[in-house]
């Protein structure tokens, strides 16, 4: 079983991963509709930036976001004017560097089943008089909700594992931002606690196979839905 | 009722129509890829004109370059494609509320008989996947109505649905243009549906208009000009009832010169106009007159062209005041010694004679 620092570091890890999918499902969802549905040539280009934090090194995505928000940064220093905390080394700050990194999974879940819905749907209910707005609430989030709710957990399981942007932007602070990976890299460089890491390890197995089963399920009646007219 | 002239090119195709049309149901006919769909496309706003200037009782819809161009949800116009296209997510009775206010005039009592009339009362908690075709097809209708629409786009309404059923749904836009008065564009390539449902027709060829006028003058032309979609109807009628004979299941009709032509029995009353379709090949021919057979019509006429078509004979007979075309092969032909102007006894059967006023 786990021990009570243990379960501090997994009630740490599932708060981030969970804030995580809070902030950004609706960004994730308004991306992903311009992705599938806008007609234009800078389509390519914002579906490129979307990806980037896919292809790049976590600790390169980590260090742009260090110099965007950190203490020195114009960013960093309006947002310390304003509340008078920084945001780097702080949990908001793993927060977003999880985000970031799992953005792109989150977009193209929601974009790929976006997609997949027929668009002559919409232009029916345009044509029975609901705004395009009003159309999206209505046929193409309604139609595309198992695609958000596996990107969802796909942005949560990858949240659970963020490593590299994390530990650059964040630091490692125990209780703020030190969750699975992160405990999983000091207790490795500490001699005698290789049991905890074990199961460490071991948790984040169990947590990242379910997160997948739940995705898959989702996938699936995502297709199923959108199969049908 | 509605005036358009629009433009638009795409690679290798281009539409290019100016009509005016008071309706209250505008067919528009032509062969497939002759720009049909693409025509009721841009009168519903769902692709954008290079060139255009459409009015819908006055209202405009759209004037580009430079002018208005209303978007899709602000034009009224409703479109019922051929996969009817129902909102999966949805049961039939969420479809048919779907549109603004819809929810409200489907509890209406005007709604109801709606419901009660395209026969959905018993299907309305239903998922819209287990549904048949015609049954689709009248959710769509259904909930195209209920939007309470200027105007009412069909794109192909009957095309994917079988024989029967189709007949269901041309024999509700029938109702619905009579009961509910709301103006149609009807898009088809079936000279049938036409026939039934249109007042005023388009002939389409190569994304343009090459004929214009009542279905049945527009049919003729359509024959003329070779459309590809013809569907091999030689005599498309339109004939004076002069009496019925409800059991014997018939009704005569007039052929000129005292000449009558005994059709299946409709409901319409004597001197109405009814139009009937027969097919060359359900024309008979003989010299001499024919002793008792089961036909009906047992008719008189004169040779008055003869053509031949590959290994067919086109002959046309004047029967009455009345021409008709027969079908028959090159060997019957000179079996007969058919020539212009020589007297022949014309067989019809009552059946082969199919009334298009459903």
């Amino acid at each position: 079983m786990l021990d009570p620092s243990e379960l501090q570091i997994l009630q740490l890890a599932l708060t981030i991963s969970a804030w995580v999918v809070v902030v950004s499902w609706i960004p994730g969802v308004l991306v992903a509709w311009c992705l599938a549905r806008w007609q234009s040539r800078w389509r390519v280009v914002l579906h490129g930036l979307v990806l980037l934090p896919l292809v790049l090194p976590p600790v390169v995505t980590g260090y742009g976001l260090l110099h965007l928000l950190g203490r020195s940064s114009w960013l960093g220093e309006t947002w310390f004017a304003w509340t008078g905390m920084h945001l780097a080394y702080t949990t908001a700050a793993a927060v977003i560097a999880a985000a970031v990194v799992g953005f792109p999974l989150l977009v193209e879940s929601i974009r790929l089943s976006m997609t997949a819905v027929d668009p002559r749907l919409e232009w029916i209910a345009r044509s029975l008089g609901w705004s395009r707005w009003q159309t999206f609430l209505r046929v193409l989030l309604p139609l595309s909700a198992p695609g958000v709710l596996a990107g969802m957990s796909l942005a949560f399981a990858r949240s659970l594992g963020e490593f590299g942007a994390t530990i650059v932007l964040a630091g490692n602070i125990e209780g703020e931002t030190r969750q699975i990976p992160l405990a999983v890299y000091t207790l490795m460089n500490q001699p005698g606690h290789e049991a905890a890491v074990w199961r460490l390890c071991g948790l984040s197995v169990l947590l990242a196979l379910g997160s997948l089963a739940v995705t898959g399920w989702l996938r699936q009646r995502a297709q199923r839905r959108a199969g049908t007219s | 009722m509605i005036r358009a002239s629009l433009r638009k090119q795409w690679p290798g195709f281009g539409l290019d129509v100016d009509f005016a049309s008071e309706g209250p149901v505008l067919g528009v006919f032509g062969a497939s890829g002759s720009g049909k769909t693409s025509l009721l496309h841009a009168l519903a706003g769902w692709i954008e004109p290079d060139e255009a200037s459409i009015k819908l009782r006055g209202r405009t819809l759209t004037h580009v370059p430079g002018g208005v161009r209303l978007p899709i949800e602000a034009r009224r116009v409703a479109v019922v494609p051929q996969d009817p296209l129902l909102f999966p997510h949805r049961t039939v009775r969420a479809n048919l509320a779907f549109a603004p206010g819809a929810g409200e005039r489907l509890r209406s009592a005007r709604g109801q008989r709606m419901v009660e009339w395209l026969h959905l009362g018993p299907l309305l908690e239903r998922r819209t996947d287990s549904l048949s075709g015609g049954e689709r097809q009248r959710v769509a209708l259904g909930r195209a109505w209920l939007a309470d629409p200027a105007l009412v786009l069909l794109d192909e309404p009957a095309a994917s649905l079988d024989a029967s059923m189709a007949r269901e749904v041309v024999a509700l836009l029938l109702e619905a243009k009579q009961a509910w008065g709301i103006p149609m564009v009807l898009v088809t390539h079936r000279s049938t549906e036409l026939m039934a449902l249109a007042d005023d027709c388009l002939l389409l060829e190569k994304g343009r208009i090459v004929a214009q006028g009542p279905p049945i003058e527009v049919l003729r032309q359509a024959k003329a000009h070779d459309t590809e979609s013809w569907t091999g109807v030689d005599n498309l009628l339109a004939l004076t009832v002069l009496e019925h004979q409800p059991k014997d299941g018939l009704t005569w009709l007039d052929l000129g010169a005292g000449e009558r032509l005994a059709a299946p029995f409709v409901d319409l009353p004597p001197g109405q106009i009814l139009q009937i379709a027969i097919r060359g090949e359900d024309l008979l021919l003989a010299q001499l007159a024919p002793g008792p057979t089961s036909a009906r019509n047992h008719l008189r006429g004169q040779v008055t062209r003869l053509e031949s078509i590959g290994g067919e004979v086109l002959v046309e007979v004047l029967v009455g005041t009345t021409r008709l075309q027969a079908r028959i092969t090159q060997g019957a032909a000179r079996a007969l010694e058919l020539a212009r102007d020589q007297a022949v006894h014309v067989l019809i059967k009552t059946t082969a004679c199919t009334p298009l006023w459903v």
